[in-house]
Formats: structure tokens, C-alpha cells, sequence
């Protein structure tokens, strides 16, 4: 190698560095945040994944057909409740395992978007080019050195990614339907006593959840690319799964979280236009989000502690 | 009707199981008339695309072996209450090893083809320890850490077939392995390998395991009722641990015989989600090695049958994909759906059953 080590970190550490950060991580904040809503409420949802690829798939699809992607936002999020209603019936209702529930949403995620897309466009593993949602330029960040470079000129969906933590933070820990939802993860049974329902409150979670997760993934097909190709989400439902657990299911913390991976991400393939190829193991940086979750996990990094009765089924006392 | 209820009553785990399926088929079916495709049409492409001549019955065969091993995987967990889930990255990893050992040494044909194999099943077996460990000390859900460690796996094949075995044309793949480490193939111009006999192997001493050890009846002890099987002195903990690594053993095995059968080296993605669809198969096979005979060959047939169908009807090969997610989803239902049936059958001396139970 004849690049020196300086020059490397040169060449990467660059403010588009910045900018390919805050582009990765909309998706993954939509994602993580809506499963934080989810698990507060003590429901964990492994379908992410695949509620991210339907909502990719949507939103190309109807953007292509309707040539108006704020339509097909908004059906990507639809989409995205319809199968949190799904998920919740079987989680909440039925009570099956909600992990296998979860897998199970998974599969038929990739499975009907990989189906539906070949259904609708015969050829190639992808929808052709469709309509993206607006670039915001603001002329006041302008004259603000990095600001400008990093937060200019994103999609339109980065105002309400920034915004989601903070909006979070405040629902969660300043509203009753907060105190609420919290109960509902840790004591369902306190939640009946006061005599608000845990399976609304869970339901509820649930489609929000749902909902963003749908948003997520309709970004990366009108927003961050311009359109739906098969398996597009490509392991990010599960750095979401990822983030949750690495940012202690706390709104700012998820949004850490997601922002490190993101990065992360970023830098992998910043690294990869100045380190030749066989030098550089880019598979590394690839896998560290799952290394990472499965150290806290392990509690090897520090003590997670999530909603004490998650994934417990909620049954009522009286039968 | 009383016969009726007697064999509901018997037999209404294996009802509920073929309704699953039943209902599955039928919503495709009513996809592929919504978009205007004829299903009956379809479904006789599929028959004849999976058993219509030797040719494609033995191609047919040929993806069973892989679904039937990895599924037997799944089956020697779930036996013990452990939801192997990586079986995809487990059995990535089998192929891989055996990949490198057919490859870098030159040993008879009676030792190198064994051996092949067995390294590939212990790489699958090692590396489920991980979730094993986690589990059973460190209380980690072990359906999240097996999806999560399914992409390490993934993207660790992928660098060492990129990077550090030498590359032989444009494929991403390991060189060939050598005469030795290769099955021998039984239909000439089918992937039909002699890889069968190992899956018919598999399936026997798993039962045999399973149902005539000391160590099974332990092992489904766990699987049953925790609490009880520690109060009668089994060491669960050594139990569940041991399930994990013959479950990972399995998928690596599974992984190894596709390997030196069809493809006679590693092939980056080379597995169609064989880890995902074994998971279905054992659902579907109801947690019985010999009942996963059915189910896989069902899955296979579907797996080949598609094929055909998709060239003639334009019905795309994603449709397994599909079925995979409905029917797990509808299995995860069927608890609820068999209360419902005994409910009916039974009347009310379910329910006062049920107290006396509870």
C-alpha cells in the first residue's frame, strides 16, 4: 500500500461523511423508533424487516402508478398498520409466540413483495425509476459552516427522523397516554387496575410501530434511491431490532444508536474508495451491528434492561 | 360424528397442520386469480414441472435432501424447547468448511468424503454454541441472537471467498474440491446425488435419538416442562446445550452435502434460504423426523415445480417465499385454532378439563 495513513483519514473523515451519515440513518430512525414504541408497550416485533420491505415495495409501486410519491408515502405507512394489525392479532389476541409471529411476518414480507413485484413488472428484480420526495434546501444553513454541509439539502423525511426522538421523548415521559403505554410494558395488571385496557394499549403500540416501520422502508425506495428492487432493506430492519436493544428502548438513546450504526455504515463505504479492495475487510464493519447487540445481549457491554414483561402475553384476570 | 370427534380429538394436531397448508395454498390461489392467472392451470405445471418425468422428480429429490437435513436441524432443537433460527448462517458455514477441506487435501476417497462432511457439521455445530452460551447463561432470547448471528456468518463466507481462497473466474466461489470429496451423482443430468442416503440416515438415527434413547426422552423432558425435567434430576442446562449443537451440527451437515453433491465447491449464495424454508418444513412435519419426510418433499416439489411454473404462467419463483410466511404464520395460530376445535368436539368437559389442569 502506498497511501499513508494520514491521507487516508483524510480522505474519509470528510464532512460527505457527515452528509452519507444522516442519509442511512432516516431509515433506520423511522424503524427503531416505531419498535421502541412497540417493546414500551412489552410486545416485541422481529417482523421489521419485513413491514420495511413492504413499505419500500408500496411506496414505489404506487408512486410508479399514481406518479404522486406523497401518495405512495402514505400507502407505504398504511401498508405498514395493515401488517401491525396482523402482527398484533397473533402477538395480543392469539397469543402465539411472538418471536415466531415475528419471523413469520418476516417471510411473508420478503416472500409478497418479492412475489408482487415480479406480478406487476414482469422483468428484472426491480420497479422502473419512479418520482422521489422533495430535496430540502435551506437557504438559512447556508452560512453555517458544517450544518450546511451535513443537513442540507436531504430528503424531506429528515425533519420529521430529527424530530421523532424528541417527539417520542416527550409522548413517552410527559403524557398519560405515555404513563400508559410504559405501564403496559412493565405492569399490565397495575394498567387494568385504573382501569385502562393493555391489549388497546398494546394494539396501538403495535400499528404506530407498524407505521413508522412502513415509512422507513418507504424512504429507501423514494428517497434515498429511486426505486423498489428485490430484498432492497437488506438487514436494516434487524439494525433496528439492533439499535432498540443498544439504545436501552429510550428515544434518545435508539436515536444514538442508530446514528452509530449509521455511520458506521457510512464510513464502510467511505473507507472502500481509497483502501484497495484486498486490504480492506468491509465485511468487518458490516457485522458489527449484530457483534454489538449481541454483546449487550450477553450484558458483556452494560446492563440492558428492557420492559419488564415484554414479550409476555397479557391475560386477564377474570376469565 | 362420534368417530368424527374421536379422530379430531387424535389426530388434531395433524388437522390443524393440513388445514394450515390447505389455507395457505388457497390464498394463493385467490392471488393468482386476482391478478388473472389460472391457479388450476398453475398447479398442473407444478405437478408436472415437480414429478411429471425422472428427470424433474430426481432434480425434486435433489432439493429435499438439503430441506430434510436442515429440518431434522430445527426438529432436534424445538424437541428441547431451542428455536434454532440460524440455520441458514450454521449451515453456510458447514458448506464452507467442507468446501476448504474437499479442496486443500488429497485423501482417499473412504476418508476424504467423510470427513468433508463431518468438519463441515462440526463448523455448523460450533458455531450455534454461541447462542447456545447465551441462552443458558446469559438468559439471551435465542430466536433473536440465531437471526442476528445469521449475517456474520453470511458476510464471513463472503470475505473468505473473496479475499483468501484463491478465485477461479468471474464466480464467487472456492475452487473445486477434488474427485474424493465429491458424492457421486445417481440420474445422469440431475443434481440427484447419493447425498439421499445421508438425509435417510439422518432422519432414522434422529427418531432413534429422539424417541429410543435415555438422552432424547431427557432432552424432550426439557422441552416440555423445564421445572419437572430439573426436579427429576435431568441436567437441563447440558441438555438444551447439546440439542443446540446437534441442531447446529445438522445445518452444517446440510449445508456439506449440498455442497460436495450439487454445487462441488462453495458458491457465494448459494443457499436459497434452505435455513428459513427447513424452519416451515419441520412446522409442517410437526416436529417429527419422519413427518418432515412429507412436508420436505412437499417443499422440494415446490421449490422444482416453480420452475416450470414460472416459465409457463409468469408466476414468479417468490411464491415459496410466500408460503413459507403463510404457513408459519398460520402454525403459530394453530394453538388457538386446535382450543377452538377441541371446544367444539369436546364441549364443555374441555373447559373443566382445562381447570382441573390449571
Amino acid at each position: 500500500m502506498d497511501i499513508s495513513f494520514m491521507e487516508i483519514l483524510k480522505s474519509v473523515f470528510t464532512l460527505s461523511l457527515g452528509y452519507a451519515t444522516v442519509r442511512i440513518c432516516i431509515s433506520i430512525v423511522f424503524a427503531s423508533i416505531g419498535e421502541m414504541i412497540t417493546e414500551r408497550s412489552g410486545v416485541l416485533n422481529m417482523g421489521v424487516e419485513g413491514i420495511m420491505l413492504m413499505g419500500a415495495f408500496t411506496a414505489a409501486v404506487v408512486t410508479h402508478f399514481t406518479g404522486n410519491p406523497w401518495i405512495g408515502l402514505l400507502s407505504a405507512g398504511l401498508v405498514g398498520m395493515l401488517i401491525g394489525v396482523i402482527f398484533a392479532f397473533m402477538a395480543i389476541t392469539v397469543k402465539s409466540d411472538q418471536a415466531i409471529s415475528g419471523l413469520a411476518i418476516y417471510l411473508l414480507g420478503v416472500g409478497l413483495s418479492g412475489f408482487l413485484l415480479q406480478i406487476f413488472f414482469k422483468h428484472g428484480g426491480n420497479t422502473p425509476r419512479v418520482e422521489t420526495l422533495p430535496i430540502m434546501h435551506f437557504k438559512v444553513l447556508e452560512n453555517i459552516p458544517i450544518i450546511n454541509e451535513i443537513f442540507n439539502d436531504q430528503s424531506i423525511l429528515m425533519v420529521p427522523a430529527l424530530l421523532l426522538p424528541i417527539i417520542l421523548y416527550i409522548i413517552i415521559y410527559k403524557t398519560p397516554w405515555g404513563t400508559w403505554l410504559r405501564a403496559a410494558g412493565e405492569n399490565p395488571k397495575s394498567l387494568a387496575v385504573v382501569g385502562k385496557d393493555p391489549i388497546i394499549i398494546r394494539y396501538v403500540a403495535v400499528i404506530m410501530g407498524a407505521f413508522l416501520a412502513g415509512i422507513g422502508g418507504a424512504y429507501l425506495s423514494i428517497s434515498q434511491t429511486s426505486l423498489f428492487s428485490e430484498k432492497m432493506v437488506n438487514g436494516r430492519g434487524f439494525i433496528a431490532l439492533s439499535a432498540v436493544i443498544f439504545g436501552n428502548v429510550k428515544p434518545g438513546g435508539v436515536f444514538a444508536a442508530a446514528m452509530f450504526f449509521s455511520f458506521m455504515d457510512a464510513l464502510q463505504y467511505s473507507l472502500q474508495t481509497v483502501i484497495p479492495d484486498q486490504y480492506f475487510p468491509r465485511e468487518v464493519f458490516m457485522v458489527l451491528p449484530y457483534i454489538i447487540t449481541l454483546l449487550i445481549l450477553a450484558g458483556f457491554l452494560k446492563q440492558s434492561k428492557g420492559p419488564a414483561d415484554i414479550t409476555n402475553p397479557y391475560e386477564k384476570e377474570s376469565r | 360424528m362420534e368417530k368424527l370427534r374421536k379422530f379430531i380429538i387424535k389426530r388434531g394436531e395433524i388437522l390443524t397442520t393440513v388445514l394450515a397448508v390447505i389455507f395457505a395454498f388457497m390464498v394463493i390461489a385467490v392471488l393468482l386469480l386476482s391478478t388473472g392467472r389460472n391457479p388450476v392451470e398453475a398447479f398442473g405445471y407444478f405437478i408436472r414441472g415437480a414429478f411429471g418425468d425422472m428427470f424433474n422428480f430426481a432434480n425434486t429429490i435433489s432439493r429435499v435432501v438439503p430441506l430434510l437435513i436442515a429440518a431434522v436441524a430445527f426438529i432436534i432443537g424445538a424437541k428441547a424447547s431451542v428455536f434454532n433460527i440460524g440455520i441458514e448462517g450454521q449451515l453456510l458455514l458447514g458448506a464452507l468448511t467442507s468446501a476448504v477441506v474437499g479442496w486443500a487435501f488429497d485423501l482417499p476417497k473412504a476418508i476424504h468424503l467423510p470427513l468433508t462432511l463431518l468438519t463441515g457439521a462440526l463448523a455448523g455445530g460450533l458455531y450455534a454454541l454461541i447462542p447456545a452460551w447465551l441462552k443458558i447463561y446469559r438468559k439471551v432470547n435465542e430466536i433473536l441472537s440465531t437471526i442476528m448471528l445469521n449475517y456474520p456468518a453470511f458476510f464471513f463466507c463472503h470475505y473468505i471467498v473473496l479475499n483468501v481462497t484463491p478465485l477461479e473466474g468471474v464466480i464467487p466461489a472456492t475452487p473445486f474440491v477434488k474427485e474424493s470429496a465429491k458424492f457421486i451423482n445417481l440420474v445422469p443430468g440431475t443434481r440427484l446425488h447419493a447425498g439421499v442416503i445421508v438425509a435417510i440416515f439422518v432422519v432414522i438415527v434422529a427418531y432413534i435419538l429422539l424417541q429410543k434413547t435415555t438422552l432424547g426422552y431427557e432432552m424432550r423432558a426439557v422441552g416440555l416442562n423445564q421445572e419437572a425435567a430439573r426436579f427429576h434430576g435431568i441436567p437441563v442446562e447440558k441438555r438444551m446445550m447439546l440439542a443446540f449443537f446437534l441442531s447446529g451440527c445438522l445445518a452444517g451437515l446440510a449445508g456439506a452435502v449440498e455442497m460436495a453433491g450439487v454445487h462441488y465447491r462453495y458458491l457465494d449464495q448459494f443457499s436459497p434460504g434452505y435455513g428459513y424454508d427447513s424452519i416451515t418444513v419441520a412446522m409442517v412435519g410437526l416436529l417429527n423426523p419422519f413427518g418432515a419426510i412429507f412436508s420436505a418433499i412437499l417443499f422440494g416439489a415446490l421449490k422444482t415445480g416453480i420452475l416450470d411454473m414460472a416459465v409457463y404462467t409468469e408466476i414468479p419463483r417468490q411464491l415459496v417465499t410466500l408460503i413459507n410466511g403463510i404457513v408459519v404464520l398460520l402454525i403459530s395460530m394453530k394453538g388457538i385454532l386446535q382450543e377452538k376445535l377441541n371446544q367444539l368436539t369436546k364441549g364443555k368437559e374441555s373447559v373443566s378439563q382445562k381447570e382441573e389442569v390449571a
